[in-house]
């Protein structure tokens, strides 16, 4: 369990469905009236008169200069959550872009996580006691441009020691290695760089037990200028030891096995999907992900802006990630997992319901 | 950026370093000099203190109820202290009026008092923790004993493994200060043994015996004074019931132990809670017969929580029912840490 205080910092996040792509608040919302202009009313007097004054200032800029924009199905806030505290289903589009501040004509992100301890129900017969950020599996998917100072304050309240190691560059004391005792906390801070897909996870070892119970996340870093725009999705996969032998006996996608198998992600034909993958598989060395009835474009570790090649498998070791884009060219549900057939069957495996452009 | 103000911020968030007798001359602030000191290069320095130095600031990181009590009273705002404590950590003194504690017009009244800039610890609050530290690696080491007495090394292994894994690295720098003589190696060899089957038993109990000499004497470089005070062990005992809590949290789900590593750590640490407990039992029944009353009571009945070094078929007592027996210790403890730190 974590503090109150914990969860208010995401909770005055906007709605994961306004979080698509973009940078600011603003240029978000504006870009949900654009997929949905009978919001606009709604959102404008919920987000009151500051929201008012950027948005109607991007929107003449828009008539100006017409952009495209993204096709995102509307996510239902009451979004199965199958026995547990979070949804996959808002995890996929969820970004934390953490409170910003200037400091020294400086954008800094700050970010708030805690270290506590929840049951995890991974189907109807399996409960887990996962150690997690922020109450989820995986951990928030904290967000934030090349350039921009990251300060994340972590606080322990779950018993083992634990750490924030980050991936990426930093100097040798934000490295996370030294364990925080129960009760305390460390503030970790470095410059956001370089642009790409990270991630972050416990250094505490057996790190293997660590990242297996679910203290792990992704980082994204945006290029300077941003890419173009998509419906963009986060996908991390997990491996769950559920008896504590040394062997993974469940798999997931975001952290409840096969959710995204019973609940489909919704996406539109023709629509550019960027998926940001992150492999967080533990004692498994390495899997793959397939998509079905596509090709995508591969962007190794989210670290170019042009694609390096082209394909349907694309192969990860533990921790590992890129940057895959795609369109589908026809509607109708299709299959996403490891090739690793049996991971996939245990739980690793998901699908995409394209709804018709037209 | 405003470098200083996060030279490794403390966060205490609950017993380890609740007590601030140490208000004494060897307390340093953080300096407002080291500007020129990169952020990022900051020593993760653990936790806490007060900023008693110079400006007597209170750190509303740290500080505890009755040091933040001095703000309640200064803004007449009933639980004001409370309050403070549920909102941390604070990255900059402004959280307070960011997180809706108080209103600009209360922060602009007390903004010369408060503080989030980390002090180095000191005195009782550094012993303190340094002791919870070691007290969990002992925790760790009882219940691996008792673990491969039963012959069941596998289990035993991960107990053997933490305090090399958790805590060494933690205790490092302080074991260097205090001039205790490295043991790293000691744990390391001793895992490495317990890996390989723990075949050798007179070999095992050898290295275990050195490991946990080890550990004592390392614990035998706080002063003997301090260490037989029952506010500093009651500190302690706080610290170490609150990570128990934790664990044993941990351990069960739909009413079953499901990971039995965390119901052994918390019955580690709770073997030792015990230990720390009898040896200020006689002081306490004199000095403060009503808690000493309150606190035998409950921990006996905690103790039952852990019938075996292998968790039973059933939990004797739910998480809740744990977790109510602690904060009882906790509450009732805590007057008499407070008290003294008065």
């Amino acid at each position: 369990m974590f503090p109150a205080a914990a969860i208010q910092v995401f909770t005055t996040q906007l709605p994961p469905a306004l979080m698509s792509n973009l940078d600011s608040p603003s240029e978000r919302l504006r870009q949900r009236f654009l997929h949905n202009p009978l919001l606009q009313r709604r959102q404008l007097l919920k987000y009151g008169l500051a929201g008012l004054g950027l948005t109607t200032a991007s929107l003449a800029w828009q008539q100006l200069q017409p952009k495209p924009t993204a096709r995102i199905p509307i996510v239902p806030a009451n979004s199965p959550m199958m026995g547990n505290s979070f949804s996959p289903m808002q995890t996929l589009r969820d970004f934390d872009y953490g409170t910003v501040k200037q400091e020294n004509g400086r954008t800094v992100r700050e970010f708030k996580l805690v270290a506590g301890n929840t049951t995890l129900q991974l189907n109807t017969a399996v409960s887990f006691n996962s150690w997690n950020f922020n109450g989820r599996v995986p951990a928030p998917t904290l967000r934030a441009k090349a350039g921009e100072l990251i300060r994340v304050s972590f606080l322990n309240r779950a018993g083992h020691s634990h750490s924030m190691h980050f991936h990426g560059f930093h100097p040798a004391a934000m490295d996370g290695i030294k364990p925080i005792r129960n009760g305390t906390g460390m503030i970790y801070e470095f410059e956001a760089d370089p642009y790409g897909v990270h991630l972050y996870h416990c250094h505490v070892a057996p790190v293997t037990r660590h990242v297996g119970k679910g203290l792990y996340g992704m980082l994204i870093i945006d290029p300077p200028e941003a890419r173009p725009v998509a419906d963009e999705l986060v996908l991390i996969m997990g491996g769950y030891d559920i008896n504590d032998d040394g062997k993974n006996e469940l798999y997931a996608f975001n952290g409840v096995p096969d959710y995204y198998m019973m609940h489909p992600i919704e996406i539109y034909q023709h629509q550019l999907v960027r998926l940001y993958v992150l492999n967080m598989i533990e004692i498994d060395p390495a899997v793959t992900f397939h998509l079905h009835a596509n090709m995508f474009d591969v962007y190794p570790t989210g670290m170019t802006l042009k694609p390096s090649h082209t394909s349907d498998v694309i192969t990860m070791g533990t921790a590992e990630r890129h940057i895959l884009e795609f369109k589908f060219k026809y509607p109708g549900e299709f299959m996403f997992h490891p090739h690793q057939d049996l991971i996939a069957e245990n739980g690793c495996m998901g699908a995409f319901k394209v709804i018709s452009a037209t | 950026m405003n470098v200083k103000k996060y030279l490794g911020v403390a966060i205490v968030a609950c017993v380890a370093s609740v007590v601030i007798s140490a208000c004494n001359n060897t307390t340093k602030i953080a300096e407002t000099s080291s500007t020129t000191a990169p952020a990022a290069t900051a020593p993760a320095a653990e936790m806490a203190g007060m900023n008693h130095g110079g400006g007597k600031k209170i750190n509303i990181n740290s500080a505890i109820l009755s040091e933040l009590d001095k703000l309640e009273a200064k803004l007449g705002v009933p639980a004001l202290s409370n309050k403070i404590q549920a909102e941390r950590p604070y990255k900059a003194p402004e959280d307070l009026v960011a997180k809706k504690v108080i209103d600009q017009k209360q922060f602009d009244q007390i903004k010369d008092l408060v503080t989030i800039e980390d002090v180095v610890l000191t005195g009782v609050e550094k012993d303190a923790d340094y002791m919870v530290k070691l007290g969990l690696m002992k925790g760790h080491l009882f219940v691996a004993r008792e673990l491969l007495d039963l012959k069941k090394p596998k289990d035993a292994e991960p107990h053997i493994g933490h305090p090399v894994e958790e805590i060494y690295t933690d205790v490092a720098d302080q074991l260097n200060e205090r001039k205790v003589k490295e043991f790293k190696t000691t744990l390391i060899s001793l895992e490495d043994l317990v890996k390989a089957g723990a075949k050798d038993n007179n070999k095992v109990t050898t290295n275990f015996k050195e490991s946990m000499v080890s550990i004592d004497t390392a614990i035998a470089a706080i002063p003997a004074t301090q260490r037989k005070d029952p506010k500093f062990v009651l500190q302690v005992i706080n610290g170490l019931l609150d990570t128990a809590n934790s664990e044993y949290g941990a351990s069960i789900a739909d009413g079953k132990f499901k990971a039995a590593i965390e119901y052994q750590d918390s019955r580690g640490f709770i073997t030792y809670v015990n230990m720390l407990y009898k040896e200020i039992a006689a002081g306490m029944e004199k000095d403060q017969p009503a808690t000493h009353k309150i606190v035998v009571d409950n921990l006996k009945q905690l103790t039952t929580a852990w019938p075996a070094a292998m968790p039973p078929a059933t939990p004797v007592k739910t998480v809740a029912e744990v977790g109510q027996l602690i904060k009882t210790i906790e509450q009732n403890t805590q007057k008499v840490i407070t008290v003294a730190a008065k």
